[in-house]
């Protein structure tokens, strides 16, 4: 059993940084599509009828990206004529209503959060990245965030997948379990708006239209850090990004 | 004082025989009603003459009549019949209330409630003469009564209960044990003019050796019927699951203190035998059918059998401590002889109390849902939570927890077995050290098994289909639950008052006092003229004798031992400050969380199961689950045989049933009465070889017969 | 290296099959050849269908890859897909008329049927004679009402939902009949939610569970349904996003199936690189698998290394592709991009590293004795057991079935590669474990003989048209053997979507081999076998 403790100490400290610094290490994250200003109205309306998911809209020459809906098929990244640009960011929480503010969780919960994660469905990737926050390159238990196996001692649910029918009862149960004070935050593009599923007879096109949510990470699926904004966003350590498009970026081909 | 006594106990008897004419007499409501009254005068007045008889000090006597050539009978109260007299009367306090309106309710006419009423007071009768019985004759024809008695009420539902037979084999055991008796008397009397206890006493000294042992045995075997212990007791179980719930309590709460009783009258007041041989079997028997008892319960689900177990375990409690006392008494250490038999007198005491408890518990329960397998009962704290509270004193008390009786009696018979220091031989340190190490086993395993008991009878959810029926105890048997709950609880917390009132019987048998002993003056140290040296009152001192000098009165709270020059407090222990400290603690702790903690609001949500629908009831702990590990570790007492162990299928691979279904043999059957039962056979089947018909054997077994007699006399 | 392609299959064999079935069933099957030399059997009489697939599964030594159901205009046409070993694809065909649902069971003779048979009386409503238990499978009795079958064409996916309120006579089926048997309910939410929704119940009398019973389709999200009406290009996404974990593997069975009904050769170099990514998404599986498992056995150390490796492998499929779980390169015809000779040999180091950090956690997990301790004879599966239910992957390979589509039906050009198939015989936790470890060394071998020989070359060949009909992929996805079928229809929109995974056939055996074991070994026994639970729903 000592080889076990020298082996983890001899691999020495692997966490990333942030927030304290920025993370800019290789493949933390896929990146996301902006807005792309192209030459004519005919190459944006392309790029447009490119997109499988209808997440593209062409306005004039313009094409305006709903990252909500973004399933990361990398259609418009690479293989096409039509290609927007892409950057490498990882922050991306978004308030689930323009309308109604976030209200953060009090002060007391900002460096001690417990988060009960459900899977609603979820086609693995999602699920993956939230347990990779675990792992020593992320390390989230140095910010005071855990996972709790109940939801009775739960601050925040987090929950991934369109929620397929089979398994709305027991995610309603698990919110209703819950003391107060609660957030909800929904992970991946299928918990926003369904993703690939939709809304169908078994999916019910996002968590929206079962519980009250709070905060959104879009992608498919965000990456670890992603997540990791959006639980400091739930704190209130971070802010949530703004609802509005992305800067609008020229096409330089 | 004896003239209060006498007198008591004469009213006693007039309302007896008032009460069983009566009932004989009117209708089936109002031999109920005769029932609750007239069974709490002759209760009270029991109780009276108990406890003048404790409180003033002076043996009662009165001689009844004489028969010629066999003595008079009499009936003679001391103080071991007056501690055995008060237990009796306070259960059967508690029973009067509880037993009519059983009978009225859960009768319901079908059984004449008047032959009921006249063995009532009949059996109360003849227990009590049991008890004071001065003489054995007396004794004797009391108890075959009283058997007789028993086994009439055992049976009083003759044609509902299921098993007709557990009456009568109790009624066959009893009659052996009668006999054994009868005999153990009669080895007694061979040497003494009359058969009064005062010259069976005084010729006792004058016996053999061997007629001793016999003695010793024969009593303690048919005493031991009675009280319960292995291996003479596979009738108890069956017996007591049997009985009809209104008799149960009476059962286990005064007819087995009979046994008890006589234990303690033959070996250790007529008959004390020398040496430490017959000490060293009651011990031994003792642990032995402690530990058997407290197992077999354990891994029991239905709640009757469950405690006749617990019975068994309790009683073999009390003789291990008898075992103790005799041995100490013969090595010649009076005074923790003294101590065990006080710790014996206690713990039986105890037991009728929180075993009458429970059975009337078990009663209601049955009569609340139709059931008594806890595997089907659950969530019974939501429908009777008044049942609730009393049982669960009821449980504690038996498991042994302060602030209940419990846990003081055990802990003194615990702590005389610790003791072993003072005897002579190595054996019998041995000994002493593994039953201390069995009985510590069997307290254990007693909290195990009442918290299955109580949790998987009232906690949790409904595991079974059963409708709750409306009648619900009436406020009168409430008040029979609540007597003994709080006697519990008193037992408990004040055992410095118990313990001298004890002494008075435990005087004459072990020889000392053991209240200097045990419970010295606390407070009064310093003040009066005591023998107590110096570093005993340095050590009093520490212990914070002071404390609370002006306020308590006279003896204090605390039990503790005294011992030598280097050791003056052997062990201390204060039930009643613990419990103060507890309320103390309890309450400063609620203040300090109220007061320290900001208004919450309290949210009650659902269970939580993990996001089903619905917790099932197949879904909830079971009483056979928590039980299983027990039997797991214990496996080579039980000794289960597999008797099916199918998996079913369809079509090969689609598993559609598991069945494993254990069929177990009780460890005294396996060792005892089924290797007997085959000896038996076995000489009966090589006798019965002799036995072909053929005619010219036969003549021929003449004629052997006839040449052995001429041969015999031709030597003789 | 590469050696040279091994010589096509025998023929001899199939030969001799058929004339086997011939023989034995005359005048009840029609027996032919389709283009792509698979032997469809059609079905005269429905009651020699059981007869049939027991002599397939147990006589001819085929396996069986699934049962797939079609309604067409005037009947129901079912096809059970039997794979014989190297050789050949055997389907067996039969014609069920509409009004009369009524198919006789064959789980009684193929045991690794039965599931699908419960799949098909819940989604389409047909009913399997003799099934012993049907109901309550995808949909819920809970939360659906009867005779739903959603699959059926009348149906509409985006109907809305039906309100119903669960049905408080729900009991569950229980098989320990002893008095005092409980069963314990773990799930759908548990282990904090880190664990997939399935729900267990754990039969126990006190000590021992007895037996446990999954309970799956929390997760059913009718990708199946969805698929249909839908254009290639849309089904890509959904072969792909069905189960991520797997998804490069998915999506390349869903595309091979496209391009052999295409009848189209992909450019070597989008084959080489297809292998490599293949084999990249099993490495970085089994770090997971093997991190899983460490941590089911509170090994801390032991599984954040393995979580680190997991994770440098996810960040360089990130470097190399664009995205962490492959999402988005497979399409028909080949891979949507290119790959230069920079970025290829950074993944190289990359799969070195992690395959070499893999290695030193191998050598020292197998002196850690209180870590084997829990592995040993635990949730073990005999190769009896294994044969009879048909396990795939590297749980069926740690029981003694030495199956591999790579090695015995090779896609994508792997028959030119050397490798070894994993074959252990002991069937418990530590076997499953050293068969994670050796495919790891293989698959970074495999991605080393891929990527050291890449030809240069375009990596997609354009598709103008698929005509219609039926077609069928495979691969040997990281849990196990995937087979997607796909019929397309005269306008080129995807007509039937049927996927037929590992996951699917693996749960059954957890539910059938596994009885009788301690309730801490519940976790470890799940953690050793890997499954998925999406690759199951879908």
């Amino acid at each position: 059993m000592a080889f076990w403790f020298w082996y983890g100490l001899r691999n020495g400290i692997r966490s990333t940084r942030y927030p304290a610094a920025p993370e800019s290490s290789a493949g933390i994250s896929p990146g996301r599509p902006l807005d792309t200003l192209f030459a004519d109205p005919l190459e944006a309306a392309r790029a447009a009828a490119n997109c499988p998911a209808s997440a593209i809209t062409a306005v004039d020459s313009l094409a305006r990206v709903d990252f909500k809906k973004c399933v990361f098929c990398q259609r418009c990244h690479f293989g096409t004529r039509d290609e927007l640009h892409w950057d490498a960011s990882f922050e991306w929480t978004q308030r689930h209503s323009s309308e109604r503010g976030y209200e953060p969780l009090p002060r007391d919960f900002a460096h001690s959060l417990h988060i009960i994660v459900v899977d609603a469905g979820d086609c693995g990737a999602c699920l993956n990245e939230v347990k990779q926050l675990n792992n020593p390159l992320y390390n989230m238990h140095r910010l005071g965030f855990f996972f709790t196996a109940t939801p009775r001692a739960a601050d925040v649910l987090l929950v991934v997948g369109p929620v397929s029918e089979n398994m709305r009862g027991p995610l309603i149960k698990t919110y209703e379990a819950m003391p107060d004070p609660k957030r909800v935050l929904s992970v991946g593009t299928c918990a926003i708006t369904g993703g690939v599923f939709g809304q169908t007879f078994t999916s019910a096109g996002g968590v929206g239209s079962v519980l009250p949510v709070d905060l959104e990470v879009p992608g498919d699926p965000p990456p670890p850090l992603s997540i990791l904004h959006g639980l400091l966003v739930v704190t209130g350590r971070k802010q949530p990004m703004d609802a509005q498009h992305s800067p609008v970026n020229e096409v330089s081909k | 004082m004896s003239a209060w006594v006498g007198a008591a106990l004469t009213l006693f008897f007039i309302c007896c025989a008032t009460g069983l004419t009566l009932s004989a007499l009117v209708s089936n409501r109002m031999a109920a009603f005769i029932i609750a009254w007239q069974g709490t005068l002759c209760s009270v007045f029991l109780m009276l003459a108990a406890a003048a008889r404790l409180i003033g000090g002076h043996d009662f006597d009165v001689a009844l009549w004489m028969l010629n050539g066999w003595g008079s009978l009499s009936l003679h109260v001391d103080a071991l019949s007056a501690v055995f007299l008060f237990t009796t009367g306070l259960v059967y306090l508690s029973c009067s209330f509880f037993v009519p309106d059983y009978l009225i309710h859960y009768f319901r006419e079908r059984y004449p409630i008047r032959r009921y009423g006249v063995l009532y007071f009949a059996l109360m009768a003849a227990v009590v003469i049991v008890l004071v019985a001065g003489d054995a004759l007396t004794f004797l024809i009391a108890w075959e009564c009283m058997s007789i008695l028993c086994y009439l009420l055992v049976n009083y539902e003759q044609t509902q209960q299921s098993d007709t037979s557990a009456g009568y084999i109790m009624l066959a055991m009893s009659e052996g044990g009668f006999l054994a008796v009868v005999i153990a008397f009669l080895i007694l009397g061979s040497k003494s003019p009359g058969f009064s206890f005062v010259s069976l006493r005084e010729a006792a000294g004058s016996l053999s050796t061997l007629a001793s042992w016999g003695v010793f045995v024969l009593g303690f075997a048919g005493f031991g019927v009675k009280a319960g212990l292995v291996p003479v007791n596979f009738w108890l179980p069956r017996c007591y699951t049997a009985s009809p719930p209104a008799f149960v309590p009476v059962l286990a709460g005064v007819t087995l203190n009979l046994g008890l009783y006589g234990i303690v009258r033959l070996n250790g007041d007529l008959s004390p035998g020398g040496g430490i041989g017959p000490g060293l079997v009651v011990l031994i028997v003792g642990s032995i059918s402690a530990i058997v008892g407290i197992l077999y319960a354990t891994t029991e689900n239905d709640m009757k059998t469950m405690l006749a177990h617990s019975s068994i375990e309790n009683a073999g409690i009390v003789v291990a401590g008898l075992g103790a006392f005799l041995i100490f008494r013969n090595s010649g250490s009076a005074v923790p002889a003294a101590i065990a038999l006080t710790a014996a007198l206690y713990h039986m005491v105890n037991h009728s109390v929180y075993k009458a408890l429970l059975y009337q518990g078990a009663g209601h329960i049955e009569a609340t849902t139709g059931t008594r397998d806890m595997d089907r009962l659950g969530g019974l704290i939501r429908i009777a939570p008044a049942l609730s509270a009393v049982f669960l004193v009821g449980c504690l008390a038996i498991a042994g927890f302060p602030p209940f009786n419990g846990f003081v009696s055990e802990w003194l018979i615990l702590q005389t077995l610790l003791r072993s220091a003072l005897l002579p031989s190595a054996l019998v340190k041995v000994v002493f050290a593994l039953c201390g190490a069995i009985l510590a086993l069997t307290a254990a395993l007693a909290v195990t098994c009442f918290v299955k008991t109580y949790a998987m009878s009232f906690l949790g959810i409904r595991r079974g289909v059963w409708t709750v029926n409306t009648v619900l105890p009436a406020r009168r048997s409430r008040l029979s639950l609540t007597i003994l709950a709080v006697s519990c609880f008193l037992l408990g917390i004040l055992p410095t008052y118990v313990i001298p009132v004890l002494d008075r019987a435990v005087e004459p048998l072990a020889g000392v006092s053991v209240t200097t002993s045990l419970v010295p003056p606390f407070f009064t140290a310093t003040k009066e003229n005591q023998q107590l040296p110096p570093a005993f009152l340095q050590d009093f001192h520490n212990l914070g004798a002071q404390t609370g000098a002006r306020a308590l009165p006279g003896r204090g709270l605390v039990i503790l031992l005294r011992g030598s020059e280097e050791n003056p407090v052997v062990f201390a222990m204060s039930p009643s400050y613990s419990f103060i400290a507890l309320v103390l603690l309890v309450m400063g702790t609620w203040i300090v969380v109220r007061r320290w903690t900001r208004a919450r609001s309290l949210a009650k949500r659902e269970l939580w199961a993990g996001g089903i629908p619905r917790l099932l009831p197949e879904m909830s702990y079971t009483a056979t689950g928590f039980s299983n590990p027990v039997r797991v570790i214990f496996q080579a007492v039980f000794r289960p045989n597999v008797v099916e162990d199918t998996r079913e299928t369809v079509g090969v691979h689609f598993r559609t049933a598991i069945r494993h279904r254990r069929n177990e043999t009780h460890l005294v059957d396996r060792i005892f009465f089924h290797p007997a039962g085959d000896a038996v056979s076995w000489i009966a089947r090589s006798l019965a070889t002799m036995h072909h018909g053929k005619l010219n054997a036969y003549v021929g077994y003449f004629l052997g017969f006839l040449v052995l007699i001429l041969f015999l006399y031709r030597l003789g | 290296m590469i050696t040279t392609p091994t010589t096509p299959p025998e023929r001899p064999d199939v030969l001799s099959l058929e004339a086997n079935i011939e023989a034995r069933f005359k005048t009840a099957v029609s027996i032919s050849q389709n283009k792509n030399q698979e032997v469809l059997i059609a079905l005269e009489r429905p009651s020699a269908l059981g007869a049939l697939c027991k002599f397939l599964f147990w006589e001819a030594g085929c396996s069986f890859a699934g049962l797939v159901v079609e309604e067409q205009q005037e009947e129901w046409q079912l096809i059970y897909l039997f794979l014989l070993p190297g050789k050949h694809w055997v389907h067996v065909s039969l014609l069920i008329p509409l009004e009369d649902p009524t198919v006789p069971s064959i789980s009684a003779h193929v045991h690794a049927a039965d599931w699908y048979e419960r799949e098909a009386e819940d989604l389409f409503g047909l009913h399997f004679e003799q099934h012993p238990r049907l109901g309550d499978f995808v949909l819920h009795d809970q939360v659906w009402q009867e005779g739903l079958a959603p699959m059926r064409r009348a149906f509409d996916l985006r109907q809305p939902r039906l309100e119903r309120q669960p049905n408080q006579a729900w009991r569950p089926t229980l098989v320990v009949k002893d008095p005092g048997a409980f069963a314990m309910p773990v799930g759908p939410v548990y282990e904090g939610g880190l664990g997939e929704s399935v729900h267990f119940l754990l039969e126990t009398v006190g000590e021992d569970v007895i037996r446990a019973s999954p309970r799956l389709f929390y997760k059913y999200r009718a990708v199946e349904k969805l698929a249909e009406g839908k254009t290639i290009s849309d089904g890509e996404l959904l072969a792909e996003r069905f189960a991520a974990k797997s998804a490069f593997a998915h999506s390349l069975a869903y595309c091979q199936a496209v391009e052999r009904a295409a009848s189209l050769d992909i450019p070597i170099r989008a084959r080489r690189l297809r292998v490599a990514l293949s084999e990249l998404e099993r490495l970085r599986h089994h770090a997971g698998a093997i991190e899983g498992i460490c941590q089911s056995t509170a090994l801390n150390v032991s599984e954040a290394q393995a979580a680190i490796v997991e994770e440098q492998l996810l960040r360089a499929s990130c470097s190399f592709s664009g995205h962490r779980y492959l999402f988005g390169l497979n399409t028909p015809g080949g891979l949507r991009r290119d790959f230069d000779v920079d970025i290829c040999r950074r993944l190289l180091s990359a799969v070195d590293r992690a395959s070499g950090e893999l290695r030193r956690l191998e050598d020292r997990l197998r002196y850690t004795s209180s870590f084997l301790d829990r592995l040993e004879d635990v949730g073990s599966i005999d190769a009896v057991a294994a044969r009879d239910l048909d396990l795939a992957g590297p749980v069926g390979r740690a029981s003694g079935l030495p199956n591999d589509l790579r090695r015995e039906y090779p896609y994508s050009g792997y028959g030119e590669y050397s490798f070894d198939v994993a074959s252990e015989k002991e069937g418990d936790g530590y076997a499953r474990l050293r068969v994670l470890f050796f495919e790891v060394r293989q698959s970074a071998a495999l991605i080393h003989q891929a990527l050291e020989s890449l030809p240069p070359g375009e990596t997609r060949t354009a598709i103008e048209h698929v005509p219609a009909g039926t077609t069928m992929g495979w691969v040997e996805a990281p849990i196990g053997s995937a087979f997607h079928w796909l019929r397309i229809n005269e306008a080129g929109l995807i007509g039937r979507y049927r996927i037929m995974t590992a996951s699917f056939r693996n749960w059954l055996g957890i539910h059938a081999a596994v009885e009788n074991f301690a309730f801490q070994d519940f976790p470890i026994i799940l953690a050793t076998f890997g499954l998925s639970v999406t690759e199951c729903d879908r």
